[in-house]
């Protein structure tokens, strides 16, 4: 199986240089000693820190250690101090002299060479003794103290920690100082926080939780093998083998994402020998159905459909780039800009102002004109190094990012980096940001090049395939070769990868903006630019780590877009996300005072459904950009009970079930009456596209999605096309409607996933047309906020109960909702 | 071209621990002294001439100041304007004698005693 290049290549740029400063990372030469005890020969630097001697005086006074050696790059090359004399190399005996009438001067120890009297009589002066060691300090002359920049990026170690290290060091040289934190095994981990003293103590705190998330990925996806799994064999247009086979599971389960690695297997029989190949998804059909591209096309057991087995291979890449960022933020100072650096970790800064010519108008070529709201955004983002903007759903944030990136790639600072979580969202990005005109270059993972896009002809792979000159006439002859063959000689090989790499890289280099996502961001193909404007959008989707891959990379202007009302990243490890892994940078941001830009004029919701959001989630806030004549379903026969009010909340009483997995819930009778609905929606004129049905449990969307094209009334094939799916897949997306099936109906058990205030903000605002909830109001009253949008269900005459054809308003009694803790 | 304003806690150095890493210091200084003088009875043999080479062409530095280097490497703690004056710094490799520039604080007490021989030298 060939290695994928990226298995390669180490993440975490500016590791460590040999010489920095043990006890705080300074690493600038002319700053730092190494400490010349053969055992020791560590490196320390002349700042005093947090501390009332220097890091090295310290360091030889704790360890008691007294000879030091100065850097190659230092003034005076690498030298170990000694007395010029007698070759004494204690530093605490040690000091300058100089001649009597020349500018030149000498290390002289203090006992016994500066008592012998006949120097005085050979042109030195002795009575100006300049001891090495002053105050606590090394002569700042001879090694310099780091800058107050370089400091305050240091790591800020106490003197606490210092004593520590070096008991550590007495039975440990090598450790470090994170083994000094390093918790128990059972340890619960260390809770994110509002602020950091450095980029170590954030690496501290994070790359545990990174660790426990990988660790937690890991296991679970590798358990996920399937047998007996039943195969359809295919050919695709690039002549590789697919395999087409069902692929079930479960809520919390393994969600298979385009992209992701699988092996099959078939164990042989009579008249096949065993057989296996690794191979990238690189389709979903709704069907569940999932087509795996092949790697090897020879020996494929193709006449056998029965019988194989299907394992996950797990990648650690998007992990392992995420600790690399995290250390390449620690360790390499011209990551961020300083201003950046340390509003990221919480540090007071005084605000900076970026001072670049504004537009004179803020909308860009092939975008629709912004409003009000998305102007200021704009110009305010424009001039500050670190902006948020805030985007209630349908806002227009898309459009407002590309404006923006529109106007920063035209002020000449360099290519912008334009990225989001999820390659859906970097797609919309790119489309749009092309749309203005400008150079974009779309970066897929290597394994997701066979996935469909909808912006194909901006992604790097294809413009290298389809960059037509005749220099690249020898890459395209390779190519071919490639295609015909499925595979290359090792020297044309060779020659094709040099190839392929030097196009990608000219293709990138001429672009004015790079869209890819954040864990694409640390690609190896991304290692040697710099990016000093970077966009993320979704950012509030991200966590911490996944946000710093795309700013290590030189960023000094930052915008992220987000909602942070709305849901967050999904963190699968309930030990990561209970300290505090799912909080987003975004987020952290917010609480620290920065205060998001809002977009205020919502496009997507009739107004009827943008009231309780506004008023719940946005403080009354989002206004409407629609009116209600253009959200009016002309020629839609559908039985709204308030006409003019395109919702209402379904009273059911059905039963909640476990699902037969064990590991979810459904509801028969809420099922039902969806299937009524879509039934009576796709009749009165709506097609299958134009709906979705959202449920939170998997257990009730398979349930659904089964019931509709076994007892529907109408074609098959109808049903079939309708999106059922769980609210956070519908984040980030419309329909004109929507039909959410809540579940939950019990007694004594709480309502589980309808919890979390922004998922039920998320459901509510996905309609563009109308909506219908179906759920147990007396279950879900319970909680506060379902409390009042039920009561504003009810005052609006929206409550209803009774069979669809005759819908009465409920006079179901809410329970009082329990007092809210936080 | 970056200028961050960072508004610091001003550290505070624990006066316990202060106290403590002086008295440290202090003997590990001492016992240094009396380890060499319990070392070292007799007197150590000089080999301190300065080389020659040292003084040829040494009129080009001699006591000639410089403005303190821009930007970020200067870190003059007394605030000493900055004027720097360059020295010559004589150091053993193995038996060679070597020189090195190097740029020191006119205000250090080394190069004080230097540029008042010199002043007392022109006088005379
Ligand atoms: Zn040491
Ligand atoms: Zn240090
Ligand atoms: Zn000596």
């Amino acid at each position: 199986e060939e290695p994928v290049e990226d298995e390669n290549y180490e993440y975490g740029k500016g590791s460590f240089t040999e010489h920095a400063c043990r006890y705080c990372g300074v690493q600038n030469p002319a700053c730092v000693v190494r400490c010349n005890v053969p055992s020791c020969r560590k490196w320390f630097c002349n700042s005093r820190g947090n501390t009332s001697g220097s890091h090295i005086v310290n360091h030889l006074v704790r360890a008691k250690h007294k000879e030091v050696c100065l850097h190659k790059d230092s003034p005076l090359g690498e030298t170990i101090l000694e007395c010029y004399n007698c070759g004494c190399r204690n530093v605490f005996l040690l000091g300058f002299i100089s001649a009597k009438t020349e500018s030149v001067v000498v290390l002289l120890c203090r006992e016994p060479c500066l008592s012998v009297n006949a120097l005085k009589d050979m042109n030195w002066d002795l009575s100006q003794w300049c001891p090495l060691i002053d105050d606590r300090c090394f002569l700042q002359w001879l090694v310099k103290i780091p800058s107050e920049q370089e400091q305050l990026r240091a790591r800020q170690i106490s003197a606490q920690q210092i004593n520590k290290v070096e008991e550590l060091w007495k039975t440990n040289p090598d450790a470090s100082l994170e083994d000094l934190e390093k918790p128990g095994v059972d340890d619960e981990p260390q809770p994110v926080a509002l602020k950091y003293e450095d980029a170590y103590q954030y690496q501290n705190v994070f790359a545990p939780l990174i660790k426990l998330e990988a660790d937690y990925d890991k296991t679970m996806k590798e358990s996920q093998s399937k047998d007996n799994v039943t195969i359809r064999w295919d050919i695709g247009l690039n002549k590789k083998r697919i395999a087409y086979f069902v692929f079930p599971k479960e809520d919390n389960e393994l969600r298979l994402v385009p992209g992701d690695e699988l092996r099959l297997r078939y164990s042989g029989d009579a008249t096949h020998p065993a057989w296996q190949s690794v191979g990238h998804v690189i389709k979903l059909t709704a069907q569940e159905e999932v087509a795996l591209e092949l790697r090897a096309s020879q020996g494929v057991p193709v006449d056998v459909n029965h019988g194989f087995s299907v394992d996950f291979v797990w990648k650690s890449t998007s992990f392992d780039r995420m600790q690399g960022a995290m250390k390449t933020f620690a360790v390499d100072e011209t990551s961020v800009s300083g201003y950046i650096y340390h509003h990221l970790l919480g540090h007071e800064v005084e605000g900076q102002v970026v001072r670049n010519t504004l537009p004179r108008r803020f909308g860009a070529p092939g975008l629709p004109e912004l409003n009000a709201s998305q102007v200021f955004a704009v110009k305010s983002v424009l001039q500050k190094p670190i902006s948020l903007i805030q985007g209630p759903p349908g806002t227009g944030k898309t459009v407002t990012s590309a404006a923006i990136v529109y106007h920063m790639a035209k002020q000449g600072q360099g290519q912008v980096l334009v990225c989001a979580p999820s390659n859906v969202a970097v797609d919309q990005l790119a489309e749009k940001i092309s749309a203005t005109g400008l150079k974009v270059v779309r970066l897929c993972a290597k394994s997701r090049e066979a996935v469909i896009s909808p912006v194909e002809h901006l992604t790097l792979h294809y413009q290298v395939r389809h960059l037509d000159t005749s220099e690249k006439s020898e890459l395209h002859k390779l190519q071919q070769l490639k295609d015909e063959q499925g595979e290359l000689s090792s020297s044309d090989e060779k020659k094709y990868k040099a190839l392929k790499r030097a196009t990608e890289r000219e293709i990138s280099q001429s672009a004015d903006v790079i869209c890819c996502t954040c864990v694409g961001a640390g690609d190896p193909r991304l290692s040697n630019f710099r990016f000093r404007q970077v966009l993320i959008d979704e950012s509030t989707q991200a966590t911490e780590p996944e946000c710093l891959i795309p700013l290590v990379l030189g960023v000094k202007q930052v915008v992220l877009v987000g909602d942070h009302c709305q849901l967050g990243p999904v963190i699968m490890c309930k030990k990561a996300a209970r300290a505090g892994l799912a909080q987003s940078l975004f987020e952290r941001l917010v609480l620290l005072g920065v205060k998001p830009f809002r977009l205020q004029v919502q496009y997507r919701m009739h107004p009827c459904l943008s009231e309780f959001p506004s008023n719940s989630f946005y403080e009354g806030t989002l206004q409407n950009g629609v009116t209600i004549n253009e959200r009016q379903s002309t020629g839609i026969d559908f039985p709204w009970p308030v006409p003019n009010r395109p919702m209402f909340f379904y009273v059911q009483m059905g039963q909640e079930e476990i699902s037969a997995s064990g590991t979810s819930y459904l509801n028969r009778t809420e099922a039902a009456n969806v299937e009524k609905i879509v039934t009576t929606f796709l009749r009165s004129g709506v097609i299958p596209s134009q709906i979705g049905v959202i449920t939170p449990y998997e257990g009730q969307r398979a349930y659904i999605v089964n019931y509709m094209s076994r007892n529907g009334a109408l074609r098959q094939q109808l049903y079939k096309e309708i999106e059922v799916a769980s609210v956070d897949s519908f984040q980030g997306r419309e329909k004109d409607y929507i039909i959410l099936s809540c579940v939950r109906s019990n007694e004594h058990q709480g309502i589980g996933f309808l919890n979390d205030p922004r998922r039920l903000n998320v459901a509510l605002t996905r309609a563009r047309y109308g909506i219908v909830m179906l759920g147990n109001p007396k279950v879900l009253s319970k909680q506060p906020l379902w409390n009042s949008l039920l009561t504003h269900y009810k005052e609006n005459e929206c409550l209803v109960e009774g069979p669809l054809n005759n819908l009465k308003q409920s006079m179901v009694q809410f329970q009082k909702p329990k007092k809210i803790y936080n | 071209d970056e200028d961050v304003q960072v508004r610091q806690k001003v550290v505070e150095v624990d006066p316990q621990e202060e106290a403590d890493f002086d008295k440290e210091l202090r003997a590990l200084m001492q016992e240094s002294l009396d380890s060499r003088k319990l070392e070292l009875r007799g007197r150590p043999a000089l080999n301190m001439t300065i080389p020659m080479n040292v003084f040829e062409g040494s009129k080009d530095h001699h006591g000639r100041v410089v403005e303190g280097e821009s930007g970020d490497e200067t870190m003059d703690e007394e605030g000493s304007g900055g004027n720097k004056v360059c020295v010559k710094v004589l150091v053993k490799k193995g038996n060679k004698q070597q020189t090195k520039q190097m740029y020191i604080p006119q205000d250090c007490s080394l190069v004080q005693s230097t540029k008042q021989k010199e002043a007392a030298e022109l006088e005379e």
